[in-house]
């Protein structure tokens, strides 16, 4: 093989380097697009958007709505984490419960829920519930789904060791099934805050008089992206701090992974 | 023989597998009778699908025989028997999330040992299989002939008068085996417990084992029982000597035949060459 250029090299050594110019190009782009290419009335730069951050902040009701969506997240987060556990390891520990439940699930997942979503207002009002319930109604399938993966490839060998040492039923579930299914459990939860977001805010722009959705609606329709993008890259900024804190914990549950 | 010299009673076992008739139906294991004496290393060894694990598996009551039964120690086997039977899988049969002592403390866990002996136990079971200073690693950060002494720590820290081993050795090289068989012969003379392994290795078998019995084709019936009489621990000049080679040859010759029938029966089934 020919040799590498040099900088490439230097590049392939630090992908920490690598990661961080690719998104200062990423900027770059946009700046240069926003300012010279693209009409204001549609897309900001980045620079812009930064320096009138606050002018998002002072808008009148938005951190109420800020405080809403959050409420209504982590309730839809914290509804989706309890159902899907139950019907997960229920499901995923019995085959026959497998058999009858999965493909039921899985052509649940399978439907499109943005056609039902009138149905959740009609059922549940504008308000924060029909929210709630459609964030779960996203969020809860990739967490089944992550939990009956878990429990499926457990190797028979770790089960049949433990019982031959004595393990009764609870010990099985506590010191074998549950430390296995941990990384599984903890992309289920990843996922599932993804889903639980979506749904969330899909519901808001639908139909809302307050949440985050209304705003990015209210701020697209005054033509502002400044501010919509702005109010964009605060929930981006969330839901980064979400999911590196769920790594870090993940990360100490799946210690002996790294070893592996 | 005693009443009481009689550790482990294998009587008229016979294993099917899927429902009579069907064509999945297999029998597995035809009428063993067999008595395994206190403190006796017992070789299973035949061709591969005899039922050698699976009469394993009726010893250790992690399966139900179709009829016949087993007991040890005068108690018959109805399941796993925590407190007189451990095991060692052929599989690397640790909890990967677990470190290598956290493994051994939750086997005693599981088989009620109190929490105080735990620490002390445990111990004593990694240095005599020296890994005492591999214990706080995970298994995934060990080689496989470590791995395998780590499931026998274990299996030793629970402390049964009966220990089965399934191929304990047979996912490693050849060399690693060899010196793992020297040294559990050392360490298994000094604790004197009643083991039964399967292996699919003559040498191990010979070098290993005070009787090894030898298995037919399936369904499988023990063939004949050979005898070997060589006190333990066994060095490593046992394996160069002429008695070795001679048993070795005469398990080889038993074998031979039982490996060729199991060997046709599979082709035949395919259709041939």
């Amino acid at each position: 093989m020919r040799a590498r250029a040099p900088i490439t090299g230097f590049m392939a050594r630090h992908p920490r380097l690598s990661q961080l110019a690719t998104i200062a190009l990423f900027l770059l782009v946009w700046e240069i697009t926003a300012r010279f290419f693209v009409d204001k009335m549609f897309l900001s730069p980045p620079s812009r958007v930064y320096s009138e951050i606050d002018r998002v902040l002072n808008t009148k009701g938005l951190m109420q709505a800020l405080t809403l969506t959050l409420y209504e997240l982590s309730a839809a987060f914290v509804i989706a984490v309890a159902i899907g556990m139950a019907i997960g390891l229920s499901v995923g520990l019995n085959a026959f419960a497998r058999r009858c439940f999965m493909p039921i699930i899985l052509l649940l997942y399978g439907i499109p829920q943005i056609v039902i979503l009138p149905l959740f207002i009609l059922g549940l009002g504008i308000g924060p519930p029909s929210k709630i319930a459609f964030g779960v109604t996203h969020g809860i399938f990739p967490i089944i789904l992550a939990i009956v993966a878990g429990v499926q490839n457990l190797k028979p060998v770790l089960l049949t060791s433990a019982r031959s040492m004595g393990a009764n039923r609870w010990h099985v579930l506590r010191y074998v099934v549950l430390p296995h299914m941990m990384p599984s459990f903890f992309s289920g939860l990843r996922l599932g805050m993804t889903g639980v977001l979506l749904g969330v805010l899909l519901a808001e722009l639908y139909v809302s008089t307050a949440g985050i959705g209304y705003f990015t609606g209210l701020f697209t329709q005054n033509f502002d992206p400044t501010r919509l993008l702005g109010l964009i890259s605060i929930l981006a900024a969330m839901a980064i701090a979400l999911n590196e804190f769920m790594r870090t914990v993940e990360r100490r549950f799946s210690r002996w992974r790294g070893n592996d | 023989m005693q009443k009481q010299d009689i550790s482990v009673q294998i009587q008229n076992v016979s294993h099917s597998f899927g429902v009579e008739g069907h064509a999945k139906h297999v029998r597995a294991l035809l009428d063993t009778t067999m008595d395994i004496h206190r403190g006796e290393l017992l070789a299973l060894i035949g061709p591969s699908g005899c039922g050698k694990s699976t009469l394993l598996n009726v010893i250790g009551g992690i399966l139900s025989p179709t009829t016949g039964g087993a007991s040890v120690n005068g108690k018959p086997v109805n399941g796993p028997m925590p407190h007189d039977i451990a095991y060692v899988f052929q599989e690397n049969a640790l909890f990967p999330w677990n470190t290598i002592i956290e493994n051994i403390r939750l086997g005693m866990l599981f088989q009620g040992v109190p929490k105080a002996d735990h620490e002390g136990r445990a111990r004593a079971a990694l240095k005599a299989v020296g890994l005492s200073e591999f214990a706080d690693h995970y298994p995934g950060q060990l080689s496989g002939g470590m791995r395998q002494r780590a499931a026998l720590a274990r299996a030793l820290s629970l402390d049964t008068p009966v220990v089965l081993m399934d191929e304990p050795f047979g996912a490693l090289d050849e060399q690693t085996r060899m010196v793992l068989g020297e040294d559990l012969s050392e360490l298994l003379s000094r604790t004197g417990k009643t083991i039964i392994f399967v292996t699919h290795s003559l040498g191990e078998a010979v070098f290993l084992a005070d009787r090894i019995a030898v298995f037919t084709a399936r369904p499988g019936r023990i063939k004949e029982v050979i005898p070997v009489d060589e006190p333990h621990p066994r060095k490593a000049s046992f394996m160069t000597s002429d008695k070795f080679n001679g048993l070795r040859n005469r398990l080889f010759e038993l074998l031979h035949d039982e490996i060729r029938k199991t060997v046709n029966l599979r082709s035949g089934s395919t259709g041939g060459f």
